[in-house]
């Protein structure tokens, strides 16, 4: 590709997802999936290059991207939890164990702590009905988490998305502990 | 060919039809929303479900190809219940809004709801709302709840216009229709989206809560505004055009779409500029006591100088039927034979070689012989698309500036300010061409079926044009003259000369003291003429210009009279269009104030002349051609060059010119918001050295004594050292420019001033 503006990251990937999936609209999902796993979100220019490195247009981009919730188009903490909204759950206590969440991370449900740790969002059925209420925190299964329980969310130690995990090393900051050290 | 049979009936259709349209050719209609046979198939809606024996359940007519034996019902039980249920789920978030809706009794919606729907709903759920009025572009609403998600607004502006600029966003029920990153459409053509959407969703915003289906006329007429002559359908409510649709015309395998400068100018008609009263000598005065006058004074002229003392220009605006009556008004009544129209270009296309849109869609190469069809003839560059959609067509673009874009690629030619006709002789002279050059010209001479899209403005380019023909021996070639005025080959057809030297000859004689009264109908010489200059001198020296039509000119003090007549909309009649296709366009709006039609007008004049002018019904349709005016025979051309130009001092400009249809459209209120407020053109390099901000700005252009000030934008499609400049812009009239010498080009001055401002 022409456009050398890009992290060579992204470029070498692009090419990699374009010779496993020759057809370019099949190589765009792959590709999203690894600049969201390694900046936790899709930002504008991730969005701008996904165009131009796969060689289509931003509005196709633009539609793929708005129809799966996975990819998000805001900031998104680097601890990103799911709690499953779906009827077993729900009836096992899902929307306490929400409601617990937000108390405690002082956000409602779709927002990230001020200080980008925790994004906390709801999920349809996550497919794992047998551990109701099921949770996934940076995309990894948790659960039966008892409503009361919510806190083992916030400490059970997950991978960060790298970029984020860069960020939070140059600021100081604390990543995704810093919710519970806190306490 | 296919046989099969559909509701009982056997029919035969080519292979790879769709069920939709061959029930379509035995008259029997499907309903679709997705489907439209200009995108294609999409299969996105399932309203079309028909029953086709051996298959297991119900099949989407517009996705499914015809097959051998093939038994299809489009009605019953099974088929009804299945639109039914699609229906029933379309409506589930639909704000069964009907009665505010602009659409109420032209939508599909309703149609098939009252044909299948089931006038009760089980969904008793609230309904999601969304929002009502999304601004899509400066004209389009978008209500994203009545949207039933066919795409084709979607699928129309990014894969036929090419233009991707709106997407759906989202996912399940929460899915809509959005522009992309935010950004409002600003495609040329977005406008077309509202007669393609099936449903009340994108709706025209100058059209609005202006009417209801019964309270407006609905009648076909064709766009004036540029020489394309878009099939279309004008809306009148109590005598006002409101709305301008487009009209398909499946015989013609037109879909009936329409530019945004055609369609949302159709207020010109009520424009405050619009002329509907009479004056005399510069002061109002009654339509008849003007006519009056006007015609004495005529009268006076022929008796005491003879009927060639008069000369008489049309701006080939009205309708064949009036032109030919102003011509018979001036041959009889008059007695002169001095009568031409105005044209903005120099170059007189030989007639036997004008094409047709059908030889353009066959085409299997186009040259852009200095005209943008884009900006210029906005349908045409559809048109282009079109014809590349179906079959190969290799698009050769040679001018003073970049011809191809993005949407339309191609190979570009560029050539030295006006030598792009001694270019193309230099190409078809065939000797010593270097590579480029070379296969441009195997192309030209060896393309099955060329079509030449010229803008006229290079004389020497008519001859050059019947010797490439000549050239091509068998091979066909068309040329489509894409310079206006809109209506000059019906002027033709009215028997009026629209050669260059005939309206020059006029103009001349003007200037030399030879004539004695003018007559304008609707022709503007000051603005429109090439030579600007001469135009000028003229209308100094001759001492009586009499003007009648829509806008007067300016200055008005020269006009010793201005009389109003009736415009597009007001009168039915007929006009030609560029490939000299006769159409009728109807009435559907009142003229305003004294406006009247030029034939009332002119059989006023002749009685107050005192010669009584009898005009019998005149048929433009002559019938030997279909419906296209009459080409006469070829004939044997001879090549010719063209003078070479000397070189320019350092610091200097070229001037280029072009048709613009986003200047050249008439005054339009509606249009106002989308004025180019930036509408010369320069090289980005040049702009940064001249210190023009992005997109661009004021610049000030000066040659001799002349000074200039306008906008100008950043355009890379503009070579160095040269500046474009749209033909008919009141503030720089590239007809008073010498093109030959240079211009001096600088920041205007507001700008310098701000630049030093502390
Ligand atoms: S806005 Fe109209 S044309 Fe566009 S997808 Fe919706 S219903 Fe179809
Ligand atoms: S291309 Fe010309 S005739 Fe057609 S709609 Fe546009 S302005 Fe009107
Ligand atoms: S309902 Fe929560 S996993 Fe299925
Ligand atoms: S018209 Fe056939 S699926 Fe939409």
């Amino acid at each position: 590709m022409s456009n050398q503006q890009w992290p060579a990251e992204w470029r070498a990937w692009a090419e990699e997802v374009q010779a496993t999936f020759p057809n370019a609209t099949s190589s765009l999902m792959p590709f999203l999936h690894r600049v969201r796993s390694q900046q936790g979100w899709l930002t504008p220019e991730a969005l701008d290059a996904a165009a131009e490195l796969l060689g289509m247009t931003r509005q196709h981009v633009d539609s793929v991207v708005s129809f799966y919730t996975l990819f998000r188009t805001e900031p998104t903490g680097a601890r990103t939890i799911h709690v499953c909204r779906g009827l077993s759950c729900m009836m096992a206590g899902a929307d306490t164990l929400m409601e617990n969440l937000e108390h405690h991370l002082g956000i409602a449900e779709g927002q990230t702590t001020s200080d980008g740790a925790v994004t906390l969002l709801e999920a349809e059925c996550l497919a794992a009905c047998d551990l109701a209420p099921a949770c996934q925190v940076n995309l990894v299964y948790r659960g039966p988490v008892a409503p009361d329980a919510f806190r083992e969310l916030l400490e059970m130690p997950v991978e960060e998305p790298p970029a984020l995990a860069r960020r939070a090393e140059q600021s100081g900051a604390q990543g995704a502990k810093g919710v519970a050290d806190r306490e | 060919m296919i046989q099969l049979s559909i509701d009982g009936r056997e029919i035969s259709v080519p292979e790879g039809t769709m069920v939709v349209d061959a029930a379509a050719k035995l008259g029997i209609e499907i309903p679709v929303y997705c489907y439209h046979q200009a995108l294609g198939p999409l299969g996105a809606c399932r309203i079309c479900l028909v029953e086709i024996e051996k298959m297991p359940k119900l099949q989407t007519a517009c996705t499914t190809a015809v097959r051998e034996g093939m038994v299809v019902h489009t009605g019953g039980p099974a088929v009804e219940k299945g639109r039914q249920g699609i229906l029933e789920f379309l409506l589930i978030n639909h704000p069964l809004d009907c009665p505010v809706c602009d659409k109420g009794g032209e939508c599909f919606l309703q149609d098939y709801s009252f044909w299948y729907g089931s006038g009760k709903n089980r969904f008793e759920e609230s309904k999601i709302q969304r929002q009502k009025d999304y601004p899509v572009s400066d004209y389009i609403l978008l209500d994203q709840e009545r949207c039933v998600l066919c795409q084709r607004c979607i699928r129309f502006l990014g894969e036929y216009v090419g233009e991707e600029q709106l997407m759906l966003e989202g996912r399940g029920v929460h899915t809509v229709v959005s522009t992309v990153e935010g950004q409002p459409a600003h495609s040329p053509y977005a406008g077309n989206v509202i007669d393609l959407c099936p449903v009340g969703a994108l709706l025209s915003e100058p059209y609005h809560f202006k009417a209801r289906p019964w309270n407006i006329e609905r009648e076909e007429t064709v766009c004036s505004v540029c020489p394309v002559g878009c099939a279309s359908l004008v809306t009148g409510r109590d005598g006002h055009p409101v709305r301008l649709e487009g009209r398909p015309q499946p015989d013609l395998d037109d879909y009936g779409f329409l530019c945004d400068h055609g369609r949302f100018t159709y207020d010109f008609v009520n424009h405050p500029a619009r002329l509907e009263q009479a004056f005399l000598d510069g002061k109002p005065a009654s339509a008849s006591a003007a006519v009056a006058a006007v015609g004495e004074r005529l009268a006076r002229v022929v008796e005491k100088s003879g009927g060639g003392a008069v000369a008489v220009l049309t701006g080939a605006v009205h309708t064949v039927e009036e032109e030919w009556a102003l011509a018979q008004f001036a041959r009889e009544s008059i007695g002169t034979s001095r009568l031409a129209v105005l044209k903005p270009v120099a170059g007189d296309l030989p007639l036997p070689l004008l094409g047709t849109y059908a030889d353009l869609a066959a085409a299997t190469g186009v040259l852009l012989l200095g005209a943008d069809p884009y900006e210029a003839v906005p349908v045409m560059h559809l048109k282009l698309r079109a014809a590349r959609r179906a079959h190969p067509v290799a698009v050769w673009g040679l001018g003073d500036r970049v011809l191809t874009r993005s949407t339309l690629p191609g190979e570009d030619f560029v050539a030295e300010p006006g030598q792009v006709a001694a270019r193309l002789g230099v190409v078809l002279g065939g000797e010593a061409l270097d590579g480029r050059w070379a296969e441009l010209r195997r192309g030209l001479l060896e393309t099955e079926r060329l079509v030449v899209l010229w803008d006229g403005a290079d004389p020497a380019a008519a001859a050059l044009l019947a010797a490439l023909a000549g050239q091509r021996g068998e091979r066909p070639t068309a040329v489509l003259p894409t310079h206006g005025p809109r209506n000059w080959l019906g002027a033709v057809r009215a028997g009026i000369s629209a050669e260059h030297a005939a309206a020059a000859r006029i103009l001349e004689d003007a200037a030399e003291g030879r004539l004695e009264a003018l007559i304008l109908l609707a022709a503007d010489p000051l603005r429109d003429f090439p030579d600007g200059d001469l135009a000028a001198r003229a209308l100094e020296r001759v001492p009586a210009v009499y003007f009648a039509g829509w806008f007067a000119p300016e200055p008005r003090h020269a006009l010793s009279a201005m009389l109003p007549t009736a415009a597009w909309a007001e009168v039915t009649g007929t006009y030609a269009n560029m490939e000299g296709r006769l159409q009728v366009a109807h009435g559907a709006a009142a003229a305003p104030g004294q406006a009247r039609p030029v034939r009332s007008l002119v059989t006023a004049l002749a009685r107050a002349m005192g010669h009584p002018l009898r005009l019998p019904d005149f048929d433009p349709f002559q019938d030997q051609d279909g419906d296209r005016i009459a080409r006469p025979a070829k004939q044997p051309a001879e090549s010719a060059g063209a003078p070479a130009r000397p070189a320019l001092p350092p610091g200097e400009w070229r001037v280029l010119t072009g048709d613009m249809v986003a200047v050249s459209h008439p005054p339009s209120e509606i249009a106002e918001r989308t004025r180019e407020p930036l509408p010369l053109r320069l090289h980005p390099h040049d702009a940064d050295e001249l210190g023009l901000g992005a997109p661009g700005g004021l610049i000030e252009v000066a040659q001799g004594e002349r000074r200039f000030v306008a906008g100008a934008r950043r355009d890379a499609r503009i070579p160095a050292g040269r500046v474009f400049i749209p033909r008919g812009l009141a503030d720089v009239p590239a007809n008073r420019l010498d093109h030959g010498a240079g211009v001096k080009i600088a920041l205007a001055d507001p700008v310098r001033e701000e630049v030093a401002a502390p």
